[in-house]
């Protein structure tokens, strides 16, 4: 898609620097297999400031931050580095030599050891010449690093005991310690770190405590790079932002000057490709197959939904707001802490995979490497796992009838390569997917439950998904579709429900699914 | 549907034509032997050799068979010698010392190891806990029983009924214990490769979560293997009692290496990286050939060490190695 000078110019204003930039990239290039996945793109950030870096999933955000860690190397560009020019290709360490530090999503602690036994590997690592750890002065240390940014928390403390906001706390003061030693040896001055995502595993209540602890890292004179998704706390937390789109740099916008309307557009763009859809008029009045009363999860609190015969139900929301954990959750794959599954005559209140599954009920996870399919078993034997008592003939399983239905599928399904003597690891994640569909369609389900189901798959097996899908639908299969990617709800859903911390925001009929409305839902958390 | 089912059988037949892998271990056996036969005339191919070297295995066979159960589905039984102890002291005790007839004592015997396997199963599946620990803590207590069941002694003259019945020669001097383990091969070879059972403890094996999605009461399953592979631990243990008609806490002591060196040697043949009974009764015959030809030619006993040891470490080797390059092969032959 390209981008247009007036979308460049986004929303707010584009402010120009008023101090030297702490760091400055300068049309960055990078590309994958022929792929350019980064178009020039340059990031600014000043001294003390939270600087916001935002974009739809696969904008480059991602691989931006990757070539500043050293993951990645650019294919062009330039990098400054608190005014000094820095030689590309980076090291390993990225920038980190020149002062900066990264804090992940997963944010890289082991909870069975202690908060000071994170910081002293550190400084064990900082440190030259010394092979024991002196564990009281290491002690004084953390202590004291963890009270000037004013983080209450015990060093002795494990890991695992910390709630979620503790733990990224911990991270975070943890990759500042880390940098500031590293400074005591080079000399260098101030530092970045960068943020990528760390919220969105936090409950909302507590995010004010992680922002408060990035005030006082810009007080200091230190500058933070904030990747979220997430509109509101990207408004309240960053002093600019820089949004990204299909790989190009879209523009650099002041937080106070812009409306959260304007950054929805630079995220977005103001043209969207519509999409069409395969059954726009549909109308869900079938009878109910599934009702969910008051389901509470891990993240889902108090959720209630209705399936209805026949249709497709999108579940969206941003990472980490249970839309994901739903299709789990039904199938009982995961704990259901609270709440029943209604299915004609039958309450369930503890559901089962086996049970789910006697009633019709269908899952395919969104990790199909490690939950789909036993990789290193053949094509048969995978897609033979539930019907191995179904195709017995007394204590024997029947795999001529198993080759068969596994070849059957497979061609269907037009699985390439056709061999179902095949290890299933050596299928792409297009064929697997496709496979593993026809596997569950091959029991006649009543209700398929699916977590991202594209998600890795090229766009012809994509299709291939799609279509497979809506014909089942067609015969009067119901499913529920859990996905982060819009156009595919769009595509084919018949209701979309929207979630946010765990909770339905809102609900749209077939008449007003488009990307506008979703991308608004979910964004702002409300419903448009 | 003849059209449909000849293809892929006809690719996976030339699968197999191409891994010659799978038969390397019974190559090297044969070779070994026609050695033997060369430097060893006189004594090496005789048929009391031959009988010897069967029936000296029948226990190990019987035990390795047990525990590639449980490998299947990636539990290890460190156990099951002891269960093999305590139930060969069991037989002793309640018949010689205790004054019971011999079958009512095999029949304690075989349930004590049952139970065994039970505890062993409800721990792991209970509390989810790994059960290499928790077999080796259970396996402990186990030979503290039967030190506790023997007095710590020697128990012997058991009822020679148990020695006939294992011990009978039905053909060519070999005796019926090694018929035993060759029919117990072969109704494992049935459970792995035509039940569900077999198949589902392969998942569980292979991909706990996977399982457990397609619905497979994985817990209830591990128990299951754990269950079975004590009971056939329990009739090792009599049959070792048969062909030895005395038995004390130290008896089953060094069959726990033999047992898993010749599951893991037997998952590099025949089936390639996975356990199976063919494999394990080729690797148990394969390893006695190698210690037995080498006792001949005046090898001290602490062969039997260096061979079980050193088979063990090269198969799970091998086994990497050879499963590494076959996957390599075969997603060649994907893409191409």
């Amino acid at each position: 898609m390209s981008v247009s000078s007036a979308d460049r110019n986004g929303g707010g204003a584009t402010s120009a620097p008023t101090a030297t930039p702490i760091l400055a990239a300068q049309g960055l290039v990078k590309s994958f297999n022929g792929v350019t996945v980064l178009h020039g793109v340059d990031l600014t950030i000043l001294p003390g400031e939270v600087h916001g870096l935002l974009g739809a999933n696969g904008c480059g955000k991602s691989t931006l931050i990757k070539i500043l860690a050293g993951f990645h190397e650019a294919d062009a560009g330039s990098l400054t580095f608190n005014g000094k020019a820095v030689p590309m290709p980076l090291g390993p360490r990225g920038l980190r030599p020149n002062g900066m530090a990264f804090v992940h999503q997963d944010l890289g602690l082991v909870p069975g050891s202690t908060v000071l036994e994170h910081m002293a590997l550190d400084s064990y690592g900082a440190r030259t010449g010394t092979t024991r750890i002196r564990w009281r002065s290491e002690r004084r240390r953390v202590s004291d690093l963890l009270d000037r940014f004013e983080v209450d928390i015990d060093p002795r403390r494990l890991v695992e005991t910390l709630t979620p906001v503790q733990r990224a706390m911990v991270a975070v003061v943890r990759a500042v310690g880390g940098q500031e030693q590293e400074e005591a040896l080079t000399g260098e001055g101030r530092s970045v770190l960068v943020l990528d995502e760390p919220t969105v595993f936090l409950p909302r209540e507590e995010i004010e405590l992680l922002f408060a602890l990035l005030q006082k890292l810009k007080a200091q004179g230190d500058s933070v790079i904030l990747v979220s998704h997430d509109l509101d706390e990207v408004m309240v937390a960053t002093d600019r932002v820089t949004v990204l789109r299909d790989g190009y740099l879209v523009g650099t916008a002041v937080t106070k000057q812009s409306t959260p309307d304007q950054v929805v557009e630079m995220i977005l763009g103001a043209a969207h490709v519509e999409i069409s859809r395969m059954r726009p008029q549909a109308t869900t009045t079938g009878t109910d197959v599934l009702v969910a009363e008051d389901l509470t999860g891990e993240r889902v609190k108090h959720l209630s939904l209705t399936l209805r015969e026949g249709e497709v139900l999108g579940v969206t929301g941003l990472a980490g707001s249970g839309f994901e954990e739903l299709p789990e959750l039904l199938f009982g794959a995961r704990p259901l802490y609270a709440g029943s599954i209604t299915m004609g005559a039958l309450k369930i209140k503890k559901p089962k995979p086996a049970q789910m599954m006697s009633q019709g009920v269908v899952l395919i996870p969104a990790d199909r490497k490690a939950e789909g399919a036993a990789q290193e078993l053949t094509v048969t034997e995978n897609l033979s796992l539930p019907f191995l008592t179904r195709r017995a003939k007394g204590w024997s399983i029947s795999w001529k009838a198993l080759r068969q239905q596994a070849l059957h599928v497979c061609e269907r399904l037009n699985v390439v390569p056709l061999n179902i003597g095949l290890v299933f690891r050596n299928l792409s994640g297009g064929n697997q997917q496709k496979a593993l569909l026809g596997k569950w369609l091959e029991l006649g389900p009543r209700v398929m439950l699916l977590n991202e189901p594209t998600q890795g798959v090229d766009i012809g097996a994509r299709a291939d998904i799609m279509k497979l899908i809506r014909a089942a639908v067609a015969d009067g299969m119901s499913v529920l579709c859990a996905t982060s990617d819009h156009d595919q709800l769009v595509e084919m859903a018949d209701r979309v429900i929207v979630l946010s911390n765990g909770r339905v925001t809102s609900e749209f009929p077939s008449a007003e699914i488009n990307k506008d409305t979703l991308a608004n839902a979910v964004y702002k958390g409300v419903s448009a | 549907m003849t059209s449909q089912t000849g293809t892929p059988t006809a690719s996976q037949r030339r699968v197999k034509l191409r891994e010659p892998e799978r038969f390397a271990l019974i190559g090297v056996w044969i070779v070994l032997i026609v050695v033997f036969c060369f430097l060893e005339p006189q004594t090496f191919p005789t048929v009391a050799n031959l009988s010897n070297m069967l029936s000296s295995q029948a226990v190990l066979l019987i035990l390795a068979l047990g525990l590639i159960i449980p490998l299947r589905a990636n539990i290890y039984d460190l156990s099951v010698t002891s269960v093999l102890t305590l139930s060969a002291v069991i037989v002793a005790q309640l018949n010689v010392n205790e004054g019971w007839s011999i079958w009512p004592a095999v029949l304690v015997a075989l349930i004590a190891g049952l139970i065994v396997g039970l505890v062993n199963g409800f721990i792991v599946t209970r509390f989810d806990i790994d059960p290499f620990i928790v077999t080796l803590g259970i396996g402990t207590v186990v030979l503290g029983i039967a030190y506790v069941v023997s007095n710590t002694r020697t128990i012997s003259g058991v009822d020679e009924s148990l020695s006939n019945a294992v011990l009978w020669e039905p053909i060519a001097n070999i005796p019926i214990d090694v018929f035993y383990g060759l029919g117990l091969a072969a109704i494992v070879w049935y459970v792995f490769d035509f039940t569900a059972y077999g198949q589902r403890l392969l998942f569980v094996g292979q991909n706990r979560d996977v399982a457990r999605l397609n619905g497979v009461g994985v817990q209830r399953l591990r128990l299951s293997a754990m269950v079975c592979s004590a009971g056939i631990a329990a009739l090792a243990g009599v049959v070792y009692i048969g062909t030895t008609t005395s038995a004390d806490p130290t008896s089953g002591a060094g069959f726990l290496l033999p047992a898993f060196a010749a599951a893991f040697l037997g998952s590099t043949t025949l089936k390639i990286g996975r356990f199976n009974p063919w494999g394990t009764v080729i690797a148990v015959y394969f390893l006695v050939t190698g210690i037995t030809g080498l006792q001949l030619m005046g090898a001290q006993q602490y062969v039997q060490q260096l061979f079980y040891g050193g088979a063990l470490v090269i198969a799970v080797v091998l086994s990497k190695i050879i499963h590494g390059r076959s996957l390599r092969a075969r997603s060649k032959e994907a893409t191409a």
